[in-house]
């Protein structure tokens, strides 16, 4: 098999070379296998004696399933294993103590209004951050363990942990407070923060590892990441490739060419990207949970073992039935969530991780509503911008048609926002000082002082959300599609408005701003929350973790800002003319499980979109595919729903 | 040494870019103050917001009292060596250096 290139490279990255604990921290988004990864890993450690402890910060974290044991927020011996611990901890939980705990003591000196209004300014992203972090770095200091696993959070968010304490040295030494918030408060901590930074750095005791399925998104993803991480002196050192179809069960054109596809992605990233060691992992026929499986993925990664792919026993679902998804669905009710509601534009947001697929089902609804005459605008947001792939025409910044009829698309470019964003508040800076001539103050350094501040991730997200926001101006559209970023950037440029509008109520922190900025906000708030302008679209393909993690997003999102989901997308499901043999049976009763699980869990109509041999690109593939997604079909004319029913 | 103390209302940034809009005043204040230590080697400048700086509050019982009887509203409030300034607004940058100019006459 010599594309299966598994080298005991990992070996050496994950095995504790020393006296002193070291710590492996796996990186990559929800869905990729990273949980069942770190498991496999932190057993292989235990089994080959070292004494292993196992952290997870996933919110939705399913080690119990794997590892057949309860294990919660304490330090958890796994009874079969030796020499093995694990704790998940709960990262909402966690924010929750922090706030408590900086609240407290100002109970002595404020009124029960004035606290919560002080607990409304702690539900920030920054605070979450704060905490999670703080989380990390209990645990980097453990002396009775050999080795520390950590399952850490999703790829972005890790990024964002690992910047942080740079960030907040920086902030720490100018003795302020910011938005990121510790000040003097937190001086203890420093020392803390600065060893963990420290022990993160050091490549002797810390391995950064990346685990990703065989696609370019997935390994773009990777390399972003990764690249983000060198910049702060973290090198990665392991890529893991899991899930790539096995040889022996693609017998069709259609999965043989999958396989081929896939093959490639894994070659590339072989190619490109700087790793000390790369491993792989097949698909399995089912999950991978018990010691048996957890024992052969360890093998596999470490031990150069070849994998073992039952092809027809491994899950417990009933593959004897064969599997309609059709009854699932209810294209009318998906039809009606797309339309306008009495000539009022309606917003479409598609949201959702990344690699889900989101941009291709933006891109096919949009395509779809423009061919049913609506005049239709396509925005994403997403950092990583596949419209112009997925329309074959350059997409700018500013709305612009493609030659679909009715169809116009824009791309948010962060780092044009950024700048403009800068910009504005400089010159608004500027003119501030206008007209103040008598003044002794320094201009110049004020504005530089200005322009330092906003070097910060909190301008990043201001940029982004000022141009989201411009496009809810947009005159002429009937509906607006929002191919948002992926879910957690999604719901902090969301949830800002309402933070601000807190803020602005409270008045300590925009005493000067303009009240058209606070008006703006709400216009663009109530839009959203209402389900006959706006629908909030959740993808995701139908496994366990995606599944978690897009209900959590979903449920954020209602309690946070009032948002109910109007539908979600089940993508990438397998289609039943291709993969005739037990493997795929048993993938796509799993699929057909998930889809019932996301029915019941989320109580909203669902809009299913088969598994395409390639992307749709150009809006020939786009509108053909669009024809085989639930609800797109099922459009009612522009035309036909202006005339008044009888 | 002349230390000047503000006591500020719980915000998540001092600087006041932070938000949709610039807040003026902080912007103005954030820039004046960083002016005033440059300027005055024996000038001795701190902040504390009721977010991240609550134990200011809770050790200074004239801030506290202060505080407890008028609520938040009573702030920010400007203390030169422990002497209230200014009550409910910033001081401006000239304010301030007079302030600090007067003090220093007296010591010398």
């Amino acid at each position: 098999m010599a594309t299966t290139q598994t080298t005991t490279d990992a070996r050496g990255i994950v095995e504790p070379s020393g006296d002193d604990t070291e710590f492996v921290f796996f990186s990559g988004k929800g869905g990729v296998g990273k949980s069942t990864v770190s498991c496999a890993t932190a057993t292989w450690l235990a089994d080959n004696d070292y004494n292993t402890l196992l952290v997870t910060t996933d919110p939705a974290p399913n080690l119990s399933d794997i590892f057949g044991q309860e294990i919660g927020h304490e330090v958890t011996e796994i009874q079969d294993i030796d020499n093995l611990s694990a704790i998940e901890i709960d990262p909402d939980q966690a924010a929750e103590d922090y706030r408590q705990e900086t609240i407290e003591p100002m109970r002595e000196l404020l009124d029960d209004e004035q606290i919560s209004a002080v607990e409304e300014q702690l539900n920030s992203p920054c605070v979450e951050e704060i905490a999670a972090f703080d989380n990390f770095v209990d645990f980097m200091d453990s002396p009775e363990y050999d080795v520390v696993v950590f399952d850490t959070a999703p790829t972005g968010h890790t990024i964002r942990l690992m910047e942080l304490p740079s960030d907040w040295n920086a902030e720490l030494e100018k003795g302020g407070s910011t938005c990121i918030g510790p000040a003097a408060s937190m001086e203890d901590k420093k020392a803390d923060y600065e060893r963990a930074i420290d022990t993160l750095q050091d490549s002797e005791k810390t391995s950064f590892a990346f685990v990703g399925k065989p696609e370019d998104s997935s390994v773009d993803e990777i390399q972003r990441s990764a690249s983000d991480l060198g910049e702060l002196g973290i090198e990665s050192q392991l890529l893991i490739i899991n899930g790539y179809l096995p040889e022996s069960v693609c017998e069709d054109p259609f999965f043989e060419g999958k396989r081929e596809d896939e093959q490639a992605v894994i070659e590339r990233a072989e190619r490109e990207f700087d790793a000390d060691a790369m491993a792989t992992y097949p698909l399995q026929p089912g999950e991978i949970a018990g010691l048996d499986l957890l024992a052969d993925v360890g093998g596999v990664l470490y031990d150069d073992d070849e994998a073992t792919v039952d092809v027809g026993s491994a899950t417990n679902v009933d593959t004897e039935e064969s599997v309609d998804f059709d009854p699932l669905t209810d294209p009318d009710a998906v039809a009606e969530k797309l339309q306008p509601v009495d000539g009022e534009t309606r917003y479409l947001f598609f949201t959702g991780k990344g690699g889900v697929g989101k941009s291709t089902i933006a891109a096919t609804s949009a395509t779809k509503l423009a061919e049913a005459g609506y005049e239709t605008l396509v925005v994403t947001t997403d950092p990583a911008a596949h419209l112009e792939d997925i329309f074959g025409e350059p997409v700018g910044h500013e709305p612009t048609s493609v030659s679909q009829a009715n169809l116009d698309a824009a791309r948010i470019d962060q780092e044009q926002a950024l700048e403009e964003y800068r910009e504005q508040v400089l010159d608004h800076v500027r003119e501030m000082y206008e007209g103040k001539e008598d003044t002794q103050i320094d201009v110049e350094a004020a504005i530089a002082n200005v322009e330092e501040e906003l070097e910060s991730p909190c301008a990043e997200e201001m940029a982004a959300l000022e141009k989201f926001v411009g496009y809810f101006d947009e005159d002429g559209y009937d509906i607006v599609v929002f191919d948002t970023a992926p879910t957690g950037h999604t719901l902090r440029l969301l949830e800002l408005p309402s933070d601000w509008k807190g803020f602005m109520d409270l008045g300590s922190l925009t005493k000067g701003a303009a009240p058209a900025k606070g008006d703006q906000y709400d216009n663009v708030i109530e839009t959203m929350q209402n389900p006959d302008k706006s629908s909030f679209a959740f993808v995701m393909y139908p496994e366990y973790t995606p599944m978690m993690e897009a209900h959590r997003a979903a449920e954020d999102l209602n309690d946070q800002v009032g948002i109910e989901t109007a539908f979600v997308v089940a993508n990438y499901l397998l289609p039943e003319e291709y993969g005739d043999n037990a493997f795929f049976a048993n993938r796509r009763a799993q699929q057909q499980q998930y889809l019932g699980e996301i029915k019941d869990r989320f109580e909203t109509p669902m809009m299913l979109a088969p598994l395409r041999g390639d992307e749709p690109i150009g809006l020939d593939e786009l509108s053909a595919f669009g024809d085989a997604v639930t609800g797109l079909a099922e459009l009612t004319d522009k035309q036909t729903a202006e005339v008044p029913h009888q | 040494m002349t230390q000047i103390q503000l006591y500020e209302e719980a915000m998540c940034c001092s600087t006041g870019v932070c938000g949709p809009d610039p807040d003026d005043e902080l912007v103005e204040l954030s820039a004046a103050l960083d002016q005033l230590e440059d300027e005055f080697d024996e000038a001795e400048i701190s902040r504390a917001n009721m977010q991240h700086n609550i134990e200011a509050f809770l050790n200074t019982e004239e801030i506290y009292d202060l505080v407890q009887e008028n609520g938040p509203e009573i702030l920010p409030i400007t203390t030169v060596d422990g002497e209230i300034v200014a009550k409910e607004e910033y001081l401006s940058y000239d304010e301030l250096a007079a302030e600090l100019r007067a003090n220093q006459s007296q010591e010398a």
